[in-house]
């Protein structure tokens, strides 16, 4: 089943490419990160895509995740994106933090609305009120829309967060920990999210920055591992994960299987 | 309950002990405050006490507003700095040279309630800015806010509820100030007026009426305010409750 799928996708243009990006604050964090996120073309099948940057905790994945989001410029290198390949810039990659941020003081509409109107898209009043209470009867959010962010439960919130970013008109969207602090039902619950989000639009790419290894490998078509090598100061990409050609993506009873389970705990002994 | 059988106790020992000494008993503060709350000239007393303050702190929050947003900007910073540090400057030392620098006895209480106060605001909205988590700036970067949509959104709109509470900590020194900047010109009248001259002729069951108006006024307009803050931004409510 798995081979029926590997040979229906094809890889072609760059979206996103990270090229020799150092960051030192203190002490190097960040060394020779390099890696480059494809759009993945499926025939007849408008899904996007989800990539992994994985790395135990204080590894620098915060500080990639911003320079990815343009909110921070490294030492040296470069992020592009697109296929006229520009330098990234804060507003160009949508960002969902670990915290789920949103603006306390707006109802979670008024948040919507807001990034609406930041939007890419020129929208009448009518249509913003359409498009909001689609969004929210398709990610179970009608009930909460005029509740304010600390009304809502840890996974409102986050939902909330998404669809804020996605309302924006981001393609990219980058996720901080997005399984941190969530129990196993929750998990399966946001794992289901993010593949809707990816499947919404086949443009969508959506790039988890996380420690958790076997929820970010079974969601995932591509991971980068972010590790430290021997004797070198910083962190940089040790190994990439085609996840697709290995045959673990898009299949829904990933975790079931050994062969994942084994690779899981090979990731985990080497970050 | 306790506290209440507590102030009882309290006023009662006051009041056994304390009879035929120069300190009024607790019944004769009570004679005194009704007398003054009676008597034909309180109302304007009182209006005249109010209309200062909220003269006072009207100014003092646009001014401290003004300063404290415009922190912002590099080369307002030291400016901020400074007022900031206005708090250790005595008032009374100031007299001779707002005295100066104002027409006339309104004038001269005005600017000082709004030197007075200024400071201290200034340096609450200050460590209200300081605190503000960096993360919400970044995701007004992300919803591709400019620099001015993200001082609207973050800085002004995000804590106007806290100037409202800025409001109500600095009303307290408004009002505690008011005595002092009444007692330098009396032709308007006001509390302060009437407390100085009960003072003067250490008429002490007066002196004690006016401090129990003057502290009933200061709880209730404490209450006002803080009810003000949830009733205009009710997401205030959780943030306390948090």
């Amino acid at each position: 089943m798995n081979e029926i799928k590997i040979a229906n996708y094809t890889k072609e243009e760059v979206l996103m490419a990270v090229k020799g990006v150092h960051l030192t604050f203190d002490k190097p964090i960040l060394r020779d990160i390099n890696f480059a996120i494809h759009n993945i073309v499926r025939p007849h099948i408008a899904q996007g895509q989800v990539v992994s940057l994985i790395g135990r905790s204080g590894i620098g994945k915060t500080q990639l995740f911003k320079i990815l989001a343009g909110l921070l410029v490294p030492d040296s290198g470069s992020v592009t994106l697109g296929v006229d390949q520009r330098t990234v810039a804060a507003g160009d990659v949508g960002m969902v933090t670990q915290n789920y941020l949103l603006f306390n003081h707006r109802s979670v509409k008024e948040n919507l609305k807001l990034a609406l109107r930041h939007g890419l898209r020129q929208l009448s009043h009518a249509e913003q009120e359409q498009l909001i209470a689609g969004f929210a009867e398709n990610f179970d959010l009608t009930e909460h829309l005029n509740k304010y962010p600390q009304q809502l439960s840890g996974g409102q919130r986050q939902r909330a967060s998404i669809i804020q970013q996605v309302l924006t008109g981001h393609k990219f969207i980058l996720l901080d920990e997005p399984f941190s602090g969530l129990d196993a039902l929750m998990i399966d619950k946001v794992m289901a999210l993010l593949q809707k989000i990816s499947t919404m639009d086949e443009l969508n790419t959506l790039v988890i920055i996380s420690h958790d290894v076997e929820n970010a490998l079974a969601l995932s078509d591509t991971a980068y591992i972010l590790a430290r090598e021997p004797g070198k100061d910083g962190s940089t990409i040790t190994e990439t994960l085609d996840l697709m050609s290995m045959g673990f993506a898009w299949d829904p009873a990933i975790r079931q299987r050994v062969d994942f389970q084994r690779l899981v705990d090979q990731i985990k002994h080497k970050i | 309950m306790i506290i209440v059988a507590e102030v009882a106790l309290a006023l009662g020992l006051w009041q056994i002990i304390g009879g035929g000494g120069l300190i009024p008993t607790p019944f004769q503060i009570v004679l005194s405050t009704w007398r003054i709350l009676s008597s034909p000239s309180f109302a304007d007393n009182l209006f005249s006490s109010l209309g200062l303050t909220m003269s006072g702190m009207g100014i003092s929050i646009v001014l401290a507003l003004l300063i404290s947003y415009l922190s912002l900007l590099p080369v307002f910073a030291p400016v901020a700095r400074f007022v900031v540090k206005c708090r250790y400057l005595t008032l009374t030392g100031l007299i001779f040279l707002f005295t100066l620098l104002t027409q006339d006895g309104h004038q001269l209480k005005i600017g000082l309630l709004v030197f007075g106060i200024v400071p201290f605001f200034v340096t609450t909205l200050l460590s209200i800015i300081d605190a503000i988590n960096e993360q919400e700036f970044e995701l007004c970067r992300t919803l591709r806010m400019n620099n001015w949509q993200t001082l609207f959104e973050v800085i002004i709109l995000g804590r106007l509820d806290q100037v409202v509470e800025v409001l109500r900590q600095n009303f307290a020194i408004a009002w505690m100030m008011i005595t002092m900047v009444e007692g330098l010109s009396m032709s308007e009248g006001g509390l302060g007026t009437l407390l100085i001259k009960s003072n003067k002729y250490i008429d002490l069951s007066t002196v004690f009426g006016i401090l129990v108006i003057i502290f009933g006024m200061g709880v209730l307009f404490d209450y006002l305010l803080k009810n003000l803050r949830v009733w205009l931004f009710p997401y205030s409510k959780l943030q306390i409750r948090k």
